[in-house]
């Protein structure tokens, strides 16, 4: 078994090569392949520059030589191997580092800002060139999520959820660069540790320490909201300054049995959350009701949602990814783990425009990009972190941003492969 | 007969002969190849053929002259009328009889041997002997006076040969002819034949009995085509009869006939002959089998060995002592020493000097024999793996920690004691460097730090959810701390408890014991009580409603060891009136109103509500260091400082239901996971042992304790290792303090 039958075929019409079987050694690896590729490139069209592929045989990336991916994979060595080639994602460039006075806890970055909160009580506003814009200041315990709420001109909504079990909506002014809390968002009895705005930015939905999942209202007003304030501490009531007016939930979901550890929209009439109980739980927020439980058998501490796959990520206390389908109805089936992270992992994130990809980040100080198509290991390991990483997060211009117990953010730059993006 | 009358259709000549044949059949014979003749046409022949019985004559010639067409021999012709001749005058040839039938016969093989090659069995009978003279089997004699001897086949005469012999040519002849003996006359031909070597080679064969043919090998190996070896062929090809295939219905009725004679009792089976009863007996049949088994277990006296060679007054050179052999023995220790003594050799038998050794040698032989073993002792074979009791592979119990997740990092000295909080989301910690510090669980975060002023012994976070307390013991103080890292509700329920019955302090009377509010500085840290012991306080633990809390103070003079504090009232009282030795820990029941008091030696339960003991457990081990009770409050485990843990089940008996001695060193601290079925004990060997023990509610069933996991991951930092270990109250999680400043987080 020194030769193998093979086609060749790619969805990207600048590397076409003709559909015949090619017989190749059995032992050759990516490198071998590539260059096979290259060559057959060049035969077609002189002014072919080289350039480095990636290969998948049934939708799995060849890692290593064909002969033993085959035999991992029980493919039979005698029919024509369907070889589909994609161009190689290059690696992560590190691009900027932004120094933090104290640990990040969370990130958000849309197209032209970063915002990330940190355990100094504060939010920070980043402009995507690492030049640090605004502080947003005004909790009294640790920031423990950050959101970007909607953006109209040159205003800017965005979301604080912190230990002091509160949220804040603020107004941001990019011109005037000045923030201005809006709504003091109370309710929730323990520490408010994630928060995630409605694709239509509406609405948010903030998950707590008390088990409890909030509804919000994101449209800033100039009412206050009723607050039913406890007859029995009236003396309490100075001490309390207010920070923009309050505003109370809009509908709460209960039904976790430990704190919620992370939550999402999946789209604007379902919320998705992951729990310490070991659930991960889909609620319809028009009714209130929960829809579907997802059983896992560790502490969830995040998931991200791709509407592209329709998959969900999370991240748990062991130390594997899994991938769900949210929509099977009870079911607890993992669809795939990506394992190679050695400690927790805490924060999960899909690519935005990208079906297979997603980026994890860990205790173990590591952040690493994922294939889904190459579920044993990963594309790439980012080793930037000294400390714990906490959050990462991609935005669609092709940056990669990760933060965590060394008080540094850093921001990777990613090549965007449009033509990979149906694949 | 037919063949024949078909022959005779051949010649044409017969045919004239035959008078009475009808012309009719003739015409049809001629026609040779038909064979369809007709029924009638048989019939007819085959009348026509009894009719003719009276000329068989004719038939004869028929025959002869048949014969002579196919053979066309000119000899064999006279032969044959010479055997005709020959038996006709046998009598008036009395002496050469046997000559001439020797030469007949001879004649007659030489004949056969001659035609062997066209066909042997053509002339098979007697009537188609090859005969020229057909005068037939008539004396030859009647022809003497004739010239001729009779009629050849044509009917012409033959005569005789010129015969001018007389009995002198005869005899000349047989005088000088050589051969003469071989000369056969022929008397139906009357001519003179000389044999041939082969004719007289044939008659001295046959003479002797022998076969004619000399080919022919009368020994030939027998071809066996059926024996009971081999079965070529079979011996008929008949089928098999059906009867061989259906059961006989004789025999069914028979046997029939026998089963229902054995059923009605008629028939009885043959008794079998008890032979061993009367012949033979069993000599040992009475004997105790414990004479039986001594018997087997004795074991004869040692035998004196036998005298050998060096023995002997004059044994062989090769067993004398060579020079360097002698040197060696006396170096030797003499228990060392191969041979007790040297040989020696002498001339003869009367120059044997008395044995010196002799006594002693006695000596040693008794002593033998004292002290020799008499009975064979039985051990028993017990494979090793048999003595492991059956348990469940840890896999299956998960889950349980396994791995290192976080360490939390921040204390400067060694942590004694940590405390998760009742939700699960803060972790406190009390080190040497006399600080309290809070910490985040799930990021390892150090949130707070409490400077207490003094090294830190025990830490307990108050169980009650709805208060947010923590008891401190430094030094000689109890300090409440109000961490304020809760919700604003139970913050204010912390402060409403702590705040309670502040008016009814200040009556109580001056106890051992004071409570004091803290001020200023410690105030704002979060510290709001302070109870002031008469000593250094080792142990604080809070009871499961969190209003009572018991503090040890370890004294050996003094009956104030144990103080049960209740914080809403800010009283204080001390359950014992006497010293019963050393107190190391406390533990409340979590569900009744026992007290448990662990002593070096043993572990007191006191009924709180009776005030008086309930039980005393003893722990079988030196000096017990940690106790913890289970949730379901039926079992407590103890860690001594001898690397033991026991397990008590209250239920079974007040006797360690099972020791765990897996640590190296002294075990610092043990405990009990809330909801899990587990449980875990720290050691000064640097390692957390992780065992599975599910308690059955069965009383019947005794709790199954398997150790899972060995969690190493702290530094031993001045002999000492893990110094406190609890477990997350929610998840499977288990935290360790160290000498090596640090906690981790197992997961």
């Amino acid at each position: 078994m020194s030769q193998l039958q093979a086609r060749f075929f790619t969805d990207n019409q600048r590397y076409v090569v003709d559909d015949v079987p090619f017989s190749i050694p059995a032992v050759s690896e990516v490198q071998d392949l590539s260059n096979v590729i290259n060559k057959l490139l060049e035969a077609r069209n002189a002014s072919h520059n080289k350039v480095e592929f990636d290969f998948l045989v049934r939708g799995q990336f060849l890692r290593t030589s064909l002969s033993t991916h085959m035999d991992t994979e029980g493919i039979s060595t005698e029919d024509v191997v369907e070889i589909e080639y994609v161009e190689r994602i290059t690696a992560p460039e590190p691009e900027e580092c932004m120094m933090h006075d104290d640990w990040i806890s969370s990130v958000d970055a849309d197209a032209e800002w970063i915002l990330t909160g940190s355990y100094d009580k504060t939010a920070r506003i980043w402009s995507l060139e690492g030049k640090a814009v605004m502080t947003v200041a005004g909790h009294v315990d640790v920031v423990k999520d950050v959101a970007w709420v909607k953006r109209d001109g040159l205003t800017s909504l965005l979301l604080t959820a912190s230990l002091d079990q509160t949220l804040l909506l603020w107004e941001w002014n990019s011109e005037r660069n000045k923030v201005k809390a809006r709504h003091c968002c109370r309710g929730h009895t323990g520490s408010v540790d994630t928060v995630a705005t409605d694709p239509t930015g509406s609405k948010f939905c903030s998950g707590s320490w008390d088990k409890m999942l909030k509804i919000w209202s994101a449209v800033p007003t100039d009412e206050a909201d009723e607050v039913e304030e406890p007859a029995d501490r009236p003396r309490k009531k100075q001490k309390t300054q207010q920070l923009g007016l309050t505003r109370t939930p809009l509908m709460t979901l209960s039904g976790h049995n430990e704190a919620v550890s992370s939550v999402l929209w999946c789209h604007s009439e379902e919320v998705c959350s992951a729990s310490w109980d070991h659930t991960i739980r889909v609620w319809d927020v028009e009714t209130g009701g929960m829809k579907t439980t997802l059983m896992g058998s560790k502490v969830f501490n995040c998931i991200s949602y791709s509407p592209l796959c329709r998959r969900l990520a999370s991240g748990s206390t062991d130390r594997h990814i899994r991938l769900w389908d949210p929509r099977t109805k009870d079911g607890s089936l993992v669809l795939l783990s990506l394992t190679s992270h050695t400690g927790w992992v805490t924060a999960v994130k899909w690519a935005p425009s990208h079906e297979h990809q997603l980026v994890s980040g860990s205790l173990d100080n590591l952040v690493k990009l994922w294939d889904t198509r190459s579920c044993k290991a990963p594309l790439y390991d980012l080793a930037a972190h000294e400390d714990k990483v906490f959050c990462v997060d991609w935005t669609e211009s092709g940056l990669m941003l990760s933060g965590g117990a060394d008080n540094k953010l850093y921001t990777y730059k990613y090549s965007v492969c449009p033509t990979d993006a149906g694949a | 007969m037919e063949e024949s009358s078909s022959r005779s259709t051949r010649s044409n000549e017969q045919r004239k002969e035959m008078k009475k044949v009808l012309e009719k059949t003739v015409k049809k014979r001629s026609k040779e190849e038909e064979e369809e003749q007709e029924q009638e046409e048989v019939q007819i022949f085959n009348f026509k053929c009894t009719k003719e019985e009276e000329e068989t004559k004719e038939e004869e010639d028929l025959s002869d002259s048949e014969d002579s067409v196919f053979s066309g021999l000119e000899d064999s012709g006279s032969d044959s009328a010479d055997d005709d001749e020959e038996e006709e005058g046998s009598d008036h040839k009395g002496p050469e009889k046997d000559d001439l039938k020797i030469e007949d016969e001879e004649e007659k093989r030489g004949t056969e041997t001659e035609e062997k090659q066209d066909d042997e069995y053509k002339h098979d009978s007697s009537d188609e002997e090859d005969i020229r003279n057909t005068v037939g089997n008539i004396p030859m004699e009647w022809y003497k006076d004739f010239p001729h001897i009779g009629y050849n086949l044509d009917g012409k005469k033959i005569y005789k040969p010129i015969r001018n012999k007389d009995e002198l040519d005869d005899f000349l002849d047989k005088m000088e002819d050589p051969d003469y003996w071989r000369t056969v006359h022929d008397k139906q031909t009357g001519s003179d034949i000389v044999l041939s070597d082969e004719q007289v080679a044939l008659v001295n064969r046959l003479q002797r009995g022998q076969f004619g043919d000399v080919n022919f090998n009368e020994y030939q190996p027998q071809v066996e085509f059926f024996s009971q070896d081999v079965m070529l062929h079979p011996v008929t090809n008949r089928p098999a009869d059906k009867r061989s295939f259906i059961p006989s219905l004789i025999e069914k009725e028979k046997v029939s006939k026998l089963v229902h004679a054995i059923k009605m009792g008629w028939i009885k089976p043959r008794r079998t002959e008890d032979d061993s009863r009367g012949r033979y007996y069993d000599l040992w049949a009475n004997e105790d089998s414990s004479i039986l088994a001594k018997h087997k277990m004795h074991l004869p006296a040692p035998k004196a060995p036998l005298p050998g060679h060096q023995e002997s007054y004059n044994p062989p050179p090769e067993y004398l002592f060579t020079d360097e052999e002698r040197a060696l023995w006396e170096q030797q220790d003499a228990s060392d020493r191969k041979l007790p003594f040297v040989p020696r050799k002498f001339s003869s038998l009367r120059q044997v000097p008395a044995f010196p050794r002799f006594l002693h040698e006695r000596f040693e032989r008794c002593l033998d024999l004292y002290l020799c073993p008499r009975q064979r002792k039985m051990r028993v074979n017990v494979n090793p793996e048999d003595l492991i009791p059956k348990l469940p592979k840890p896999k299956d119990l998960q889950p349980f920690p396994t791995t290192q997740s976080l360490v939390y990092r921040g204390h400067s000295g060694l942590v004694r004691s940590i405390s998760v909080s009742p939700s699960g989301q803060w972790l406190a910690s009390g080190s040497d460097d006399g600080t309290v510090r809070f910490w985040e669980v799930r990021s390892s975060r150090c949130m707070r730090t409490v400077q207490v002023g003094g090294a830190v012994k025990s830490i307990a976070w108050n169980p009650n959810p709805l208060v947010c307390l923590l008891a401190v013991a430094r030094d000689s103080v109890v300090l409440i701390l109000s961490p304020s890292l809760a919700d604003r509700q139970v913050v204010l329920s912390t402060e409403r408890l702590l705040s309670g019955q502040r008016e009814a302090e200040s009556t109580e009377e001056v106890g051992p014991v004071t409570w004091s509010d803290a001020e200023g500085e410690e105030l704002s840290q979060g510290i709001t009580l302070k109870i002031q012991h008469p000593k250094a306080v080792h142990q604080v633990t809070w009871h499961a409603k969190g209003d009572y809390l018991a503090s040890v103070m370890p004294d050996h003079s003094s009956h104030l060891q144990v103080f049960i504090h209740q914080v809403s009232r800010r009283r204080s009282q001390n359950p014992f009136r006497k010293n019963k030795g050393l107190v190391q820990c406390v533990s409340f029941h979590p569900v009744r109103p026992y007290f448990f008091v662990g002593t070096q030696r043993s572990v007191r339960i006191y009924n709180l509500v009776k005030q008086e003991m309930t039980k005393k457990l003893q722990a079988n081990s030196k000096w017990i260091s940690s106790m913890a009770v289970h949730p379901g409050g039926d079992h407590v485990i103890c860690g001594s400082y001898d690397c033991r843990l026991s397990w008590f089940d209250l239920d079974l008996s007040t006797k360690p239901y099972k020791m765990l001695r897996h640590h190296k060193k002294a075990v610092r601290s043990v405990a009990y996971h809330r909801l899990y079925p587990l449980f875990a004990s720290a050691s000064d060997d640097g390692s957390v042992i992780v065992c599975h023990g599910t308690v059955y509610s069965d009383l019947l069933q005794n709790p199954l304790i398997v150790p899972v996991k060995v969690l190493r991951g702290h530094v031993i930092t001045h002999d000492l290792g893990v110094l406190d270990v609890t477990f997350h109250p929610t998840q499977p999680w288990i935290f360790s303090s160290g000498a090596d400043a640090t906690i981790r987080l197992f997961t």
